[in-house]
């Protein structure tokens, strides 16, 4: 398989900016991301799925997704299916907490923090059962993957910003297709020295179908344009 | 005349998405309460019907974290009119002086940044508006939201 970003959970705030339970998403998502979790957890805006790459849409696709919204309407979760892929876990604040006296959307009372803290423990349960680890409560780490050295654990929020999976646009039969992790595809049989040729094809083609589905019927074709651009690939490596 | 249409991007991962988002605050709830609107990114994105016709019934000025200029983009695809589009950083490069760091809470560069910005979003807000208020209600910082 291609040597893809090391598996993070994605976290997608609504951070609705007109209710105090969308200031309630974005504080405990940064809680997860800064200190409950930081080494396990990414951010996504929720708009970068519009206004970013392809990368940036691929993410959920890849990497499982917890979504959370201030209020019914569900934009982050809406937004993330919409746009990317089903989050993994879905957390409404109304459904966790309820009550009107969170504070305003500027500046959360007492209610609001507590909230806060509310939400986020739930959502790093959440990114433990995604990650399948046991949280050690009193080491404060993961039980099952090694941990970083002291000193070195992430004390800021990791946006995810311009690192979404790589993505190759090809055309096929005369349409364009966006393919997933191509260029690292590429990348990784290249420097295992697996030229283009018919020893090459089907594993290539194996590892590709893993990240991108292939519709009924048009395998050859997509084979065909798939191993066009490996040569174009290959040729411009040497 | 509808009021002016004010969409901060809500970035999450860097501090100026917070000055972005407090900015917007301090120009909606404190300076110019009466001719400004917030109107929530996330909702743009959802296609919510009701973001939709206040921003394409509107002059928005949208105030961006980054260079993906999420907001500009989301008004731009809602139908809206992005009379002006700020950067963050770009009010920053104006004001060395005010580093922001944070983004749960800004430290105080970053909220004079937001201040700073506020004040540049209203001087726009005034030229768009055909009346544009003299002062606006000067609440103190938690005051009432939009």
């Amino acid at each position: 398989m291609p040597d893809l970003p090391k598996k993070k959970v994605g976290i997608v705030a609504c951070s609705g900016e007109e209710m105090a339970e969308g200031t309630v998403t974005r504080l405990a998502a940064l809680r997860v991301l800064e200190q409950l979790r930081p080494n396990e957890t990414v951010t996504i805006c929720l708009p970068l799925f519009l206004a970013g790459g392809e990368g940036d849409r691929a993410f959920a696709r890849f990497y499982p997704t917890i979504a959370i919204d201030g209020c019914d309407k569900r934009c982050a979760a809406r937004g993330t299916e919409m746009y990317s892929g089903k989050p993994a876990a879905s957390i409404v604040v109304t459904d966790v907490i309820q009550t009107n006296h969170l504070g305003t959307a500027r500046r959360l009372g007492e209610a609001g923090m507590h909230a806060v803290d509310v939400v986020a423990e739930q959502v790093a349960q959440q990114v433990d059962e995604l990650m399948g680890v046991n949280w050690d409560r009193k080491q404060g780490q993961s039980s099952k993957e090694a941990q970083p050295a002291e000193g070195l654990e992430a004390k800021i929020a990791t946006c995810s910003c311009g690192s979404g999976i790589p993505i190759q646009k090809v055309q096929v039969d005369g349409q364009e297709v966006t393919f997933i992790a191509l260029p690292l595809i590429f990348e990784q049989f290249h420097d295992a020295g697996k030229l283009p040729g018919d020893g090459t094809t089907a594993e290539l083609m194996e590892t590709v179908k893993v990240y991108n589905p292939i519709p009924d019927g048009q395998e050859a074709t997509y084979t065909q344009a798939v191993m066009r651009e490996y040569a174009a690939f290959c040729q411009e490596k040497n | 005349m509808s009021k002016v249409v004010i969409v901060p991007c809500s970035g999450i991962g860097k501090s100026y998405g917070t000055v972005a988002r407090e900015g917007a605050y301090v120009v909606t709830n404190d300076l110019r309460p009466d001719t400004t609107q917030l109107v929530p990114l996330s909702l743009l994105v959802l296609g919510d019907e009701q973001a939709r016709a206040d921003v394409s019934g509107a002059q928005a000025i949208t105030i961006d974290g980054c260079k993906l200029a999420c907001a500009t983009k989301m008004v731009a695809e809602s139908g809206g009119t992005v009379a002006h589009d700020l950067a963050v950083l770009d009010v920053y490069r104006r004001h060395r002086d005010l580093k922001p760091a944070g983004i749960a809470e800004l430290n105080e560069g970053g909220q004079r940044l937001a201040q700073a910005l506020a004040e540049e979003v209203v001087s726009l807000v005034d030229a768009l508006s055909p009346n544009p208020s003299p002062t606006g209600r000067g609440e103190p910082e938690g005051g009432q939201d939009a």
